[in-house]
């Protein structure tokens, strides 16, 4: 490359990181009581922050999302399109949307927001666009538009996608602090940590089988199932039938609720104070979507079943997150 | 006037039409709007470049301004550059354009665009706009070009409206933006200092800036003059108006292609001006065929060949 071709390129690059740059010191000005506003609606939120966007906005998307659940806040990126054809059915009037548009004009987007407004959940939108329709459906609005883009004819959006990536971050810096999220949880929660690697396994991967698994039969006494928890220790005991087919669970909790309504419970069976019919997952679903359903029916075990509906293992909430230790289909491996 | 807001987009650097008698082209400034119209977010008449500016006298200036209006009925913002060489002068104008508005009983949207290092000096301006919007009460756009005030032969003579005072500037309400020429870095100064007033736009003067880093509030463009179509696509694109790319599969070729085309056009026109536009508009019986210089006639045949290319010139 001669001189005179390597200085326009030199230059061409400190133009683009010059706009790039001015185009985040732009926001600075810009934050107000609406972001304090969206940071408390998350932060009251219950339910999960549910990223939306179109094109580049999406893919910036994904990426926030990605941060916000390194750092403790819930969340998932959404396609506009497949939410239409469908995967509304994730949204829940508990979760936030945090949708992200440049213009506020994007159609596909323009289209989900009024259902999604219906369903009750909240709107956070992310847009250059104050007065776009997306801006005006939205419950906070927070300005993340440009002056310039870097990029000639908008053939790629460029400085505009920055600015929302490093509001993004903004966020989710800001809602580490509120939740005083220490580094430990960060490494904790973060992909590569050790949580996120139990997270990625699978049900089978993890759950208690065999002889490491608690179970009693029908018919049994709660005396036999007292010693069957303890000496398993995770809390619970599965109840089956003599084919192996699930009965029940008998938790820590059925027992303090026992203890209550009953004089002496050791005279019981299992079958009197056990919960029938527990909450059963596929093997070969996910760690982490096994939390979720955990955390969806607020219940700390999950009974898996083969296909013919017999017992095949046990999870405990405290083993996907609590312990020092990971168990690995029962045995102990240090992390 | 605090809810009129600037628009975003393409606006086009009108050019001022004349008949051979040196009187207003009425119907070629007719024929060039209905041709520009459908393809612009707002329209800036009499500028010191396509609009000849001070070449044209009060009366020229004036009559310019009366025709636009009766032929634009509204349908987009009107930008009427009024400076001139003295205060006084420019406040003329001004009273004696309000006049015309008056007299039409014209409700569409005005902006006075003003050069004021024209005839002003830095020091003193907040205080010179609170007085000129105390006379109007359509808006005000600030138009700030080095280029136009070099030949102006004053000692010590600042070429832009220092950053400082733009600060201020910024915060009148009745200012509602500026037409920025000039370099990247004041641009971005000046967009660092106007940023506290969320609805004050800052277009690009400057056809390349806007071509290479395009500023998201629109360009004031003389090319539109020629191919309004394509420098609507490529502001479109720029300004993402639709909220989308467009949904066919060779867009972004399309957005390219003509962009390469507006770069070609501007390398053409823009050592010639107004004259060569208008040479090549009357060549398409757009406008009055009214004298100009032949040592034009190579560069319009250049431009027509490229537009008959791009299907522009009919």
């Amino acid at each position: 490359m001669d001189s005179e071709r390597q200085k326009k390129v030199s230059e061409q690059v400190k133009e683009v990181l010059k706009i790039e740059a001015q185009g985040i010191m732009d926001l600075v000005d810009r934050v107000g009581p609406e972001f304090e506003e969206a940071v408390r609606m998350i932060l009251r939120s219950k339910g999960r922050v549910i990223l939306t966007g179109m094109g580049k906005s999406g893919l910036v998307g994904r990426k926030i999302s990605a941060t916000l659940n390194s750092t403790g806040t819930p969340s998932f990126f959404m396609h506009p399109a497949e939410a239409i054809h469908g995967d509304l059915g994730m949204v829940t009037r508990d979760d936030v949307i945090l949708s992200i548009s440049n213009s506020g004009h994007t159609q596909e987007i323009n289209k989900l927001l009024p259902i999604i407004k219906k369903m009750g959940a909240k709107i956070i939108s992310f847009t250059g666009g104050l007065e776009s329709p997306m801006a005006r459906i939205s419950d906070v609005v927070i300005d993340v538009g440009v002056e310039r883009e870097a990029c000639p004819m908008g053939l790629a959006p460029t400085a505009s996608t920055t600015a929302v990536l490093a509001m993004g971050d903004a966020l989710a810096v800001v809602l580490i602090n509120l939740r005083r999220f220490s580094q430990k949880d960060y490494k904790m929660f973060h992909p590569g940590g050790s949580l996120g690697e139990r997270l990625a396994t699978k049900v089978k991967e993890v759950m208690f089988t065999d002889d490491n698994m608690p179970a009693v039969c029908l018919g049994s006494s709660v005396s036999d199932a007292i010693m069957e928890m303890d000496s398993k220790g995770i809390g619970a005991t599965v109840v089956v039938d003599g084919d192996r087919r699930l009965a029940g669970i008998l938790t820590d909790g059925d027992l303090r609720r026992a203890l209550i309504s009953h004089k002496d419970i050791r005279s019981l069976r299992v079958e009197d104070i056990m919960t029938p019919s527990p909450r059963t997952i596929d093997e070969n679903l996910s760690a982490a979507e096994a939390l979720g359903i955990m955390e969806l029916y607020g219940i700390t075990h999950l009974v898996i079943l083969d296909r013919e509906k017999r017992l095949q293992g046990v999870i405990h909430l405290h083993d996907l997150l609590g312990r020092e230790e990971f168990r690995l289909n029962g045995g102990f491996t240090s992390t | 006037m605090a809810a009129l807001r600037l628009p975003r987009g393409l606006i086009i650097d009108m050019i001022s039409p004349f008949t051979r008698s040196g009187g207003i082209d009425g119907r070629g400034l007719g024929k060039q709007l209905d041709r520009v119209l459908p393809h612009i977010q707002a329209l800036f008449i009499s500028s010191p470049y396509m609009g000849e500016g001070n070449n044209l006298g009060t009366e020229q200036r004036e009559e310019l301004f009366e025709k636009s209006l009766s032929v634009i009925r509204g349908r987009v913002p009107v930008f009427m550059w009024i400076s001139r060489e003295t205060e006084e002068k420019t406040r003329e104008t001004l009273l004696a354009l309000k006049k015309r508005i008056e007299l039409q009983k014209y409700n569409g949207p005005i902006f006075w665009v003003d050069t004021p290092l024209y005839y002003h000096s830095n020091r003193g301006l907040p205080q010179h706009y609170e007085d000129m919007i105390s006379i109007v009460k359509e808006p005000f756009i600030l138009h700030n070009d080095p280029d136009l005030i070099n030949p102006i032969n004053r000692p010590f003579k600042r070429k832009n409206i220092r950053t400082a005072i733009l600060k201020d500037l910024a915060l009148i309400k009745g200012i509602k933006g500026l037409i920025f020429l000039g370099t990247l870095d004041r641009a971005y100064n000046y967009q660092k200092v106007a940023r506290a007033r969320m609805d004050f736009r800052i277009y690009d003067g400057d056809e390349s800036h806007f071509l290479e880093h395009p500023s998201l509030s629109g360009v004031v463009s003389r090319g539109a003059n020629l191919a309004p179509k394509a420098w609507q696509k490529i502001t479109v694109s720029s300004l993402n108006l639709n909220g989308n790319q467009g949904d066919y599969p060779d867009y972004l070729k399309q957005v390219w292609a003509a962009g390469r085309y507006l770069n070609n056009l501007k390398e053409l026109y823009e050592a010639y001006g107004s004259a060569v536009i208008k040479m090549v508009l009357s060549k398409m019986g757009v406008i009055e065929d009214a004298s100009f210089d032949n040592g034009l006639k190579d560069t319009s045949g250049k431009i027509k060949d490229l537009m008959e290319k791009h299907g522009d010139y009919s």
